[in-house]
């Protein structure tokens, strides 16, 4: 029987490795050895997949990948390693079913599994930052949103007017500033004990431990996210969140995104190194679920052709062999306020629903301008996710949709439109859409019905 | 196939075995050792242009890289003997700043710059300003890039550049910043000197920054 006290000891005391050898004699070797081992090929006509043995493929190639390379510690160069039988046994133990979230606004998150007509978990998050002034308005935005399950609120960069520096006092205000405004923000909308995975402004682990409050701050019964290093590394601050918040009895969200053209290379790699992300999140993290975003090394975004296959892949190959949940974080290249963004979000969230996964969506313009998100992006694919559920869509009718979406952007993928800012897609005071936005949103929508997706409303 | 583009054809494969090989069989053939140089360089060169147009990735840039290295140091006793060296096109310290672990795109960019013919220290990564600026000095650096991949690290890459102001040697190095956040609103500032959208625009700017030192 393995504890998290038996990982932190191995974090100090397992096989010493220096960080090039990790990477050129370990880890590289290992990816490329399991893609050709288990015949694991990229399909571009096959964005969402439908081979229910190359999921199984790619699972097997990701159980030996994680077996073999274990997780290095930068902080001592040991790496972590488990064994196969404590793989078996937390896979086992895993319940597959969590209560999230307080009071009337708690939440069942349950596993599914790929073609399922159980809807999708809907974690609503612009995983961007926005001015000071607008972390109270942009936070009413997301969480009020009818389809939102859990919120991660939008990330401050400065706080009483101070740019945010990590692990200096600027950053305990800012957390503290992050977690009173989120919380804040449920309670004026009416959904007090809604389910928040906070604080992204914590980059530190004592900016983590700082927001554990049940009465302003992160309760036991929301979540936190604690990062994988790039790539299969790990450290002694994270371990520390670890530690932490297991005895305080929040939720793990272990944060992972193998990148496209990284390390891992190509689509293949990619997908195995994903799925073995989720490995490292069920055992070494001993986490509620992971949040997943692999990303294209050029575009930092999962929207395209190969990334979605990525997605599709990835996400069946859990759902088909656990019951450990995951939720398939979009990253768009276009960014508000545009068609393009809505018809990349609506793939995304059709992609990773039918093939068993959760959606935590989304950061549009590849994740990289301030105030450049809105939650009309989120509700555009989760609104997609809840319908192509409840229709039982295929995977392969999904397919055909997902390649009409694609013909539609992919083209303009290195060019995206920048688009509109939050203030600029909402009325600040009133925290509602622009009635252009709308009006777009619900042109897209139409036209996506028309392709097959039957919208509830 | 001639000795030479046998070793070229080595490095880029990154099989560093055949390519130190090669080398020996080069330089036994009489090839000028600054011949190979240039003849590697063009087709490292050749490799950095390949993964900017994403029809190679990083593990076979990476040991492409490692190859060249290997024979650049088997190199060297020859070299030596015909008095011969690598024509460095500036040095740069780069470091991911304070409060920050990721490493993978302030490694492409090393890469890139190796291949492009810079010398580079590396100082890894979560390095404190002073330490970076100490080690500029210490190197005698032309150029100084700063990484951050977080919005709450990126102050870090600020300090360097403040930690340049108060020694009096602000105009002494070129200050570049990289990162997915950072932009070039941000690059102004920090009062930094450029920034690089990717690997192979920084190089490229890089390139003309040392060419009008």
């Amino acid at each position: 029987m393995y504890n998290m006290w038996e990982f932190l000891e191995r974090a100090h005391t397992g096989p010493f490795c220096e960080d090039e050898d990790f990477n050129f004699k370990i880890f590289m070797p290992k990816v490329e050895e399991v893609v050709e081992k288990y015949d694991i090929k990229y399909d571009p006509k096959h964005p969402v997949s439908a081979d229910d043995d190359l999921a199984d493929r790619v699972w097997q190639a990701a159980v030996e990948l994680f077996l073999e390379v274990g997780v290095l510690n930068v902080d001592t160069h040991r790496r972590i390693m488990v064994s196969e039988s404590e793989l078996q046994e937390a896979l086992y133990h895993y319940p597959g079913r969590f209560w999230v979230g307080d009071g009337n606004d708690m939440r069942v998150w349950e596993s599914r599994c790929p073609e399922d007509n159980k809807t999708p978990f809907c974690i609503f998050s612009p995983d961007i930052t926005y001015d000071e002034e607008l972390m109270l308005p942009s936070s009413i935005a997301y969480v009020q949103e009818p389809l939102a399950d859990g919120v991660c609120g939008p990330i401050l960069e400065e706080t009483i007017g101070m740019k945010i520096k990590s692990g200096a006092p600027s950053e305990m205000s800012g957390v503290l500033q992050h977690a009173m405004t989120l919380r804040q923000a449920c309670r004026m909308v009416g959904k007090p004990g809604m389910f928040l995975v906070a604080v992204g402004t914590a980059q530190s682990d004592t900016g983590q431990i700082a927001v554990s409050n049940e009465q302003w701050g992160v309760r036991p019964s929301d979540a936190r996210l604690i990062g994988a290093l790039t790539e299969f590394r790990i450290d002694n601050e994270l371990l520390n969140k670890i530690a932490h918040l297991k005895q305080y009895g929040g939720h793990i969200g272990c944060l992972s995104g193998s990148i496209y053209g990284g390390y891992a290379g190509r689509a293949e790699g990619a997908a195995v190194l994903e799925v073995a992300y989720h490995l490292v999140g069920l055992t070494i993290y001993q986490g509620t679920f992971n949040n997943s975003f692999p990303f294209h090394l050029h575009y930092t975004s999962n929207s395209g052709r190969e990334m979605l296959w990525l997605v599709s892949v990835q996400h069946q190959a859990i759902s088909r062999n656990s019951r450990y949940l995951s939720t398939s974080n979009g990253f768009l290249n276009a960014g508000p306020g545009t068609e393009m963004v809505l018809y990349e979000a609506a793939a995304h969230g059709l992609a990773s629903t039918v093939s068993g996964g959760h959606l935590w969506e989304a950061a549009p313009t590849h994740n990289k301008y301030r105030n450049y998100a809105t939650p009309i992006e989120a509700r555009m694919a989760c609104e997609v996710g809840h319908a192509v559920a409840r229709q039982g869509m295929t995977r392969a009718k999904a397919n055909e949709i997902v390649n009409q979406l694609l013909a539609k952007y992919e083209d303009n993928i290195a060019d995206a439109p920048k688009g509109k800012s939050f203030q600029e897609c909402y009325n600040v005071k009133t925290v509602q859409p622009q009635s252009w936005y709308l009006d777009m949103f619900k042109k897209i929508k139409d036209e996506i019905a028309e392709m097959g997706v039957e919208f509830p409303y | 196939m001639s000795t030479l583009d046998s070793l070229v054809k080595a490095v880029m494969d990154g099989d560093e075995a055949a390519a130190i090989t090669a080398a020996q069989v080069v330089v036994d053939d009489g090839v000028p050792v600054g011949t190979v140089i240039d003849a590697l360089t063009d087709g490292m060169r050749e490799i950095g242009e390949q993964f900017a147009r994403m029809e190679i990735f990083l593990p076979e840039m990476m040991t492409a890289a490692r190859a060249m290295k290997a024979v650049l140091k088997a190199l060297e006793p020859v070299m030596k003997e015909q008095a011969s060296e690598v024509q460095t096109k500036g040095v740069v310290v780069i470091a991911t700043v304070e409060g920050d672990m990721h490493e993978i795109g302030k490694d492409i960019v090393i890469n890139m710059l190796e291949v492009h013919g810079f010398e580079v220290h590396d100082m890894g990564f979560n390095v404190n300003a002073l330490d970076i600026v100490n080690e500029a000095v210490k190197v005698e650096a032309d150029i100084i890039g700063a990484s951050a991949l977080m919005t709450t690290t990126m102050p870090q890459q600020k300090d360097v550049v403040e930690i340049l102001v108060e020694k009096g040697m602000r105009d002494r190095f070129h200050v570049i910043l990289g990162g997915a956040p950072v932009t070039r609103e941000w690059v102004k500032e920090a009062g930094a000197d450029s920034w690089g959208e990717n690997a192979a625009v920084a190089i490229e700017l890089l390139e003309s920054v040392m060419e009008e030192k």
